[in-house]
């Protein structure tokens, strides 16, 4: 494994290593109350399984993968960790390896957006010159 | 919260990203904005450009599309002394240093528009000279101000606006920008309820918005609020600079008829099978609130 694949794995497990799974992150996030089940569960059970998706253990709760897929980079974690981690890279991270990134079977489905590209170009034509695409795109 | 200075560049590239597209008066002005202050940037971005974003479901590809961009922008700078690429999109900044360039070694430094625009302040008070007399609420977002402190730096440069008036109100909804909130259910609206209950309290006329996804996202909340205007920060600096910059994203995404409002000639630009798939859902869809 070599470029962007090993560096979300290696520095994830090293995050995730220094990790005590206290649940601060999950307390503290405002995006708690819009992933199913995690207002109800218990935080260190949430945070214990981004940990572990991060260390490619097994047992990730479900409200764990709710958790991480209901991230939107309130960076709101990395104040409340007491052991000043990079909670948001931890969760970037865990997000990715989520989708199957790094070649392992995905948690849960991404809704892939194919036309993304025609359309960036499609509006770049309407509110851009011919000069200004020829030159910025 | 400390504002990293960096050295003035003497090459830079302005990189837009991929979405600003449908903003170009934004592009145009914020490359202007950056001239006024001394620093000639090229103008890049677009899919050519990409930051890999959108295709995060694979290391590969993401860095694929992060080498492509970061070779591209160390060519464009390349014997430049203090070269620097000037971000405008937050997921372009978080992607440059948390993804693409502890991955592809890169011959420049990396820093936010706002930071630029901040440092270099005082050249903009002499531009700013047309007064814009609005009660203006900042739309904030709590996710990228502890990285780069866009809420701080936006609100002092409007402070330099003559007859602008920013309310005192400490709303910062959740996410960096609201493209994500808006892939969470409920999280959007709840944002968006918030914003207005904030503007009543203050009494404020505008939302000036920082990014493009939250004017995106929040140009419709004009509709049935003829009181309410969404304006985007780059919109009121060039208003003050009395440089014309029309809205023409709103115009087209609030219209009855974004056809009829997009015209032959963008029709025409766009393509017919092009705006429908890929426009027209996106032009038409209701108002989250």
């Amino acid at each position: 494994m070599t470029g962007l694949a090993a560096r979300i794995t290696a520095e994830g497990a090293r995050l995730a290593a220094a990790c005590t799974a206290c649940g601060a992150c999950v307390t503290a996030c405002p995006m708690t109350p819009f992933a199913p089940g995690v207002d109800a569960a218990e935080p260190r059970v949430v945070a214990g399984g981004m940990r572990a998706l991060l260390l490619g253990e097994g047992g990730v709760a479900a409200e764990a993968a709710a958790w991480i897929a209901a991230c939107t980079r309130s960076a709101q974690c990395n104040a409340a960790c007491p052991e000043a981690l990079d909670v948001a890279l931890m969760m970037r991270f865990a997000g990715m390896r989520a989708r199957g990134a790094t070649g392992e079977a995905p948690r849960y489905a991404t809704r892939p957006d194919p036309g993304w590209s025609s359309r960036v170009k499609a509006f770049a034509r309407v509110t851009l010159t011919e000069e200004e695409q020829a030159t910025w795109l | 919260m400390a504002v990293t200075v960096h050295p003035v560049p003497d090459r830079a590239v302005f990189w837009f990203g991929c979405n600003l597209v449908r903003h170009g008066e934004v592009i145009r002005a914020s490359a202007r904005l950056l001239e006024a202050v001394g620093v000639a940037a090229e103008t890049a971005g677009g899919p050519a450009n990409c930051c890999g974003a959108t295709q995060e479901a694979s290391a590969r590809i993401t860095e694929g599309m992060g080498r492509r961009t970061v070779d591209g922008f160390n060519a464009r700078l390349a014997g430049a002394e203090h070269g620097q690429v000037i971000t405008w999109c937050p997921s372009c900044h978080m992607n440059m240093q948390d993804v693409m360039a502890p991955v592809t070694p890169t011959n420049f430094e990396t820093t936010h528009i706002t930071e630029v625009l901040h440092a270099r302040q005082d050249r903009l008070r002499a531009l700013l000279a047309r007064p814009v007399p609005v009660r203006v609420l900042l739309h904030r977002h709590l996710g990228f101000q502890p990285r780069v402190p866009v809420n701080s730096l936006v609100a002092d440069l409007l402070r330099l606006i003559p007859g602008l008036t920013l309310v005192d109100d400490p709303l910062a909804v959740p996410g960096h920008m609201c493209s994500s909130l808006s892939s969470v259910p409920g999280a959007l609206a709840a944002a968006q309820r918030a914003t207005l209950d904030a503007m009543a309290a203050s009494g404020a006329d505008t939302l000036a918005t920082i990014f493009h996804s939250c004017h995106r996202e929040s140009v419709m909340l004009e509709r049935g609020r003829p009181w309410l205007r969404v304006a985007n920060w780059i919109h009121l600096l060039a208003e003050s600079a009395g440089w014309p910059v029309e809205d023409g994203y709103k115009a087209i995404r609030n219209a009855e008829d974004p056809r009829a409002a997009l015209g032959e000639a963008g029709m025409a630009a766009a393509g017919e099978a092009v705006f429908e798939r890929l426009m027209e859902p996106e032009l038409r869809k209701a108002p989250v609130v």
